[in-house]
């Protein structure tokens, strides 16, 4: 996307001027977007993004800056700007200092589409919307099916003063239904949507009839839903989308942003029991296809899988550069953003509870009356309170180790490290499921994932 | 390839346009950006920057299709052209159009506003910090936050749209946590101004502190129902909810269940709902909107009675209605619908005598759903009654946000704004026998 040469000079300027270090984040985006309601298009649209920003540290302090010219004259200012602004202070002699000589590292197609963006033209994502709302026409009562396809190219360069040269292309597709049902005296929703870093196959994944009938089925099983109950009471937490309670109530809270500023009440507990035993916690970003995967962080590190908790154990933080630097923690490629107009922080990618031993009939069977939680829409957190919430999107009653009526309109709450402790069994069917994670350096694809799961007592919002 | 003017830009597209008789509209904005934070009474990171794209809106056989661009190249424009067409094909409706166009001239709604050196600026950010941290039970003082913005939009179409204005404001913004005991409490809040030198530090500082501060030390809440009073920030909130139903777009699109009650009593009679986009110190301000409609004061509901749907040219056609102006897209987005300055009219005066005062709502994008109005909601308060005035706290409140606006029975004396979601305001807010879920 830019001549090495161009990129040296640009970050050469500020190490001229003192500054620690310097690096240049450089992205090109493709997106396209349709949008149908019963069956028409209503929104279709294509974009370009296009942008370059400049980080520099001096010491702990950081100076940010972006521009949407990517000319060398337009950076070369924005560099020389960016100095200056923190003035000739420590200025060091140009000739004092040798070239930079990038490691140069491409992507290796990790996650590459086998169908990408231009295999098909527009009609063929028509026609798959079409077949959405064809599955998803299941009873009278289906009053409008929404089908959307959303799917973007990323191009990615980080380049830096330490050589750092990394160069990364991210596909993504999403496929969302959202589905409305009604009757006489009320109206509810269901939705679907799965999205993985692949082309097209998405669909070969997830079969547009299935996306369709699944946000149906929820839609109707709230329509004929009764409130939910209020107070404490037994949990289970259903697989895939579920994990998103331990997104908020945990996973926010291990990331060394909030961590290194000791804003998170699990800082400083390394090595420490955070945990009920059952639990193992992992961020992996290297997952072939993951909704949340890449192969170079947007520092230009290499993605890996850490391991968060290990059987209740607090074994690491989520740590980007700036963090490391903070806390002496070693960096574990987490440094992400939503584009180039975010300076990253330290995020998750796919962050999962590992399977455990308890097969899942067994985690309903000594509950006399609590919640099922089987899909859940998004939620909220406090890191430095561990206060959290989130929305059950499909629940059920729990009596007597039974499933039985479904109930709407709950609400999950507590407080993270209270709640992480009642994890009392985990079942051994782990799935995933996509979302967008909005935080300090903006939004970004993540998966949440776990199996189904245990929490002996959690606050549910219902109805009083 | 070389950057064009965004002016050239504007002219590429016309003329390409022209020349193919198709109808274009082109929304471009150019923001600058500065934001500088501070951590333990140092500057930690400034950010300085520079945005901006166009978006295309063609319509060809009464088929609309869309496209932007950040790469304001002649090769991107003619990617973003030639998609925006193709997109429009898709549509087998042929109801589109692009409303009849006018001169707008040029307004700035910034003037000064924002000039004064950065270190002014970056003193201002310290004192907020060093206000906040004098404060004994102040744990960590996570984000602490100046920051300002300038736009500048423009709008030209192939039906003769022509006009533009510049807009901007400053805000000191801080994330932090206090401690009493083992009780902790976060907050993330924020002070707005268009103008730099109305900022106060000092006083935003006390200001936060006091609205988290009072939360120390909280107990849980029983279930039960009780009499909620809601503060203004947190009905804001719920106000955000009532916005997407009075969207023309909810309605057209069958998401709103307001749809058909146009001159029905949708709302307590206390109740009248605004929109003013030329309101003294308004912060949310435009003299037109997004497709170059002149801007208007609004009734959306008056004496409880639904008046008024937002709406746009598209919208109103199609409902049958009058625009109101409030067509809303960035450069990257469709068509939308959005409010400038929402207020609900404050009342008679309130005293919260006993029931629950809600300070604060957690989580409003997840727990409550604008198309059926179902909420259930966590939030934060203060149990009150004739003997005395005790923070809660693990509690959902919920119910419909129907039912919630015809059980309104009295509203504060003062109106507040909450710039989270756009600029909504409110007073105070009572709501008898709201279901409140505990412990």
């Amino acid at each position: 996307m830019i001549d090495p040469a161009i990129a040296e000079t640009v970050l050469k300027i500020p190490d001229n001027y003192g500054a620690d270090f310097a690096e240049l984040y450089i992205e090109r985006w493709r997106k396209r977007f349709i949008r149908n309601i019963n069956r028409e298009v209503k929104e279709a649209t294509s974009n370009i993004e296009l942008g370059a920003a400049l980080r520099l540290f001096y010491g702990h302090e950081v100076v940010y800056a972006y521009t949407n010219d990517l000319s060398e004259e337009a950076l070369t200012e924005l560099a020389e700007t960016l100095a200056k602004l923190k003035g000739d202070k420590g200025k060091v002699d140009a000739q004092g200092r040798g070239g930079l000589d990038f490691r140069k590292e491409s992507h290796q197609n990790l996650h590459a589409p086998k169908l990408p963006f231009d295999s098909h033209d527009k009609k063929y994502r028509l026609e798959r919307l079409y077949e959405i709302d064809t599955a998803a026409r299941l009873s009278p009562d289906i009053k409008q099916v929404e089908a959307g396809y959303l799917e973007w190219e990323q191009d990615v360069l980080v380049a830096n003063t330490e050589g750092i040269w990394a160069e990364d292309r991210r596909v993504r597709s999403r496929a969302v239904a959202q589905v409305i049902a009604s009757n006489a005296s009320d109206t509810q929703t269901g939705s679907s949507a799965p999205g993985l870093s692949m082309g097209l196959e998405l669909f070969e994944r997830f079969s547009p009839a299935s996306i369709g009938k699944k946000a149906a089925e929820q839609a109707l099983t709230n329509l004929s839903a009764k409130k939910a109950p209020a107070g404490p009471m037994p949990v289970v937490i259903g697989n895939a989308f579920g994990g998103v309670i331990f997104h908020e109530a945990l996973g926010h809270l291990l990331e060394t942003t909030s961590v290194a500023k000791k804003a998170s009440v699990l800082s400083d507990l390394l090595g420490e029991k955070v945990a009920s035993d059952t639990v193992t916690y992992i961020d992996d970003g290297t997952i072939k296809h993951g909704w949340g995967s890449s192969e170079f962080d947007d520092e230009g590190m290499k993605t890996e899988s850490t391991t968060l908790i290990e059987n209740g154990v607090l074994k690491s933080y989520m740590v980007d550069k700036l963090g490391a630097m903070k806390t002496g923690y070693r960096a574990t490629g987490s440094g992400r953003r939503q584009n180039y107009t975010y300076a990253p922080t330290s995020r998750m990618r796919n962050t999962f509870i590992a399977p455990g031993t308890t097969p899942k009939e067994d985690l309903f069977k000594d509950i006399s009356y609590g919640l099922y939680a089987k899909d859940m829409g998004g939620g909220q957190v406090k890191p430095g309170s561990g206060e959290y919430n989130f929305a059950v999107k499909e629940g059920y009653i729990i009596r007597n180790g039974e499933i039985q009526e479904a109930v709407r309109g709950a609400m999950l709450i507590g407080k993270g490290p209270e709640s992480i402790k009642k994890i009392t069994a985990v079942s051994d069917d782990l799935d995933v499921g996509p979302g967008m994670c909005g935080s300090l350096s903006g939004s970004i694809p993540v998966e949440v994932g776990q199996p189904h799961l245990l929490v002996s007592e959690i606050i549910v919002g219902g109805e009083a | 390839m070389k950057r064009l003017s965004m002016a050239a830009a504007h002219d590429f597209i016309l003329k390409k346009a022209q020349a193919d008789r198709v109808d274009a509209e082109i929304l471009a904005t150019e923001e600058r950006k500065l934001t500088l934070e501070s951590f333990e009474l140092e500057l930690s990171q400034i950010t300085q920057a520079t945005q901006g794209g166009l978006g295309i809106r063609v319509v060809s056989g009464g088929k609309t299709g869309y496209a932007s661009t950040e790469e304001v190249t002649e090769e991107a424009l003619d990617w973003v052209y030639t998609e925006a067409k193709e997109n429009a094909e898709l549509q087998s409706e042929t109801g589109g159009f692009l409303p009849a166009g006018q001169n707008l001239g040029y307004k700035d709604l910034l003037s000064e506003g924002l000039s004064a050196p950065i270190e002014e600026k970056a003193d201002a950010a310290l004192e907020l910090e060093k206000n906040l941290r004098s404060d004994k039970r102040m744990q960590q003082v996570a984000i602490n936050r100046y920051a300002e913005t300038e736009t500048q939009v423009s709008l030209s179409s192939t039906q003769g749209a022509k006009g533009g204005y510049r807009n901007g404001y400053s805000a000191l913004m801080a994330s932090f946590i206090m401690r009493e005991g083992d009780s902790l409490k976060q907050a993330f809040d924020f002070q707005l101004e268009k103008d730099f030198h109305v900022l106060e530090p000092g006083k935003t500082a006390l200001d936060m502190i006091e609205r988290v501060g009072r939360q120390l030390g909280a107990s849980n809440l029983k279930t039960g129902r009780y009499t909620a009073y809601f503060e203004p920030k947190a009905f804001a909130q719920i106000l955000g909810l009532v916005i997407y139903m009075l969207s023309a777009k909810s309605v057209m699109e069958g998401k709103s269940r307001l749809a058909d009650k146009l001159g029905k009593q949708v709302a307590s009679s206390l109740v009248n709902l605004i929109d003013d986009p030329d309101l003294k110190d308004g912060k949310a301000n435009q003299p037109f909107d997004s497709e170059g409609t002149p801007t208007t004061r609004i009734a959306l509901v008056e004496n409880g009675i639904l008046k008024s749907f937002f709406h746009n040219s598209h919208t109103a056609k199609h409902l049958g209605q009058a625009n109101t102006g409030h067509a809303q897209r960035s450069y990257k987005a469709t068509l939308g619908i959005s409010n400038t300055n929402f207020f609900l009219e404050p009342g008679q005066g309130l005293k919260p005598q006993n029931g629950i005062i809600i300070t604060d709502l957690m989580g409003v994008h997840a727990g409550a759903n604008p198309i059926s109005g179902d909420f259930s909601l966590q939030a934060f308060g203060l149990k009150v009654n004739a003997e005395a005035t005790e923070p809660v706290e693990n509690f959902v409140i919920s119910g419909n946000l129907l039912d919630l606006l015809t059980k309104i029975s009295g509203l504060g004396d003062t109106l507040e704004w909450n710039p989270f979601s756009g600029m909504i305001g409110s007073p105070m807010v009572e709501v008898q026998d709201l279901s409140f879920a505990g412990s």
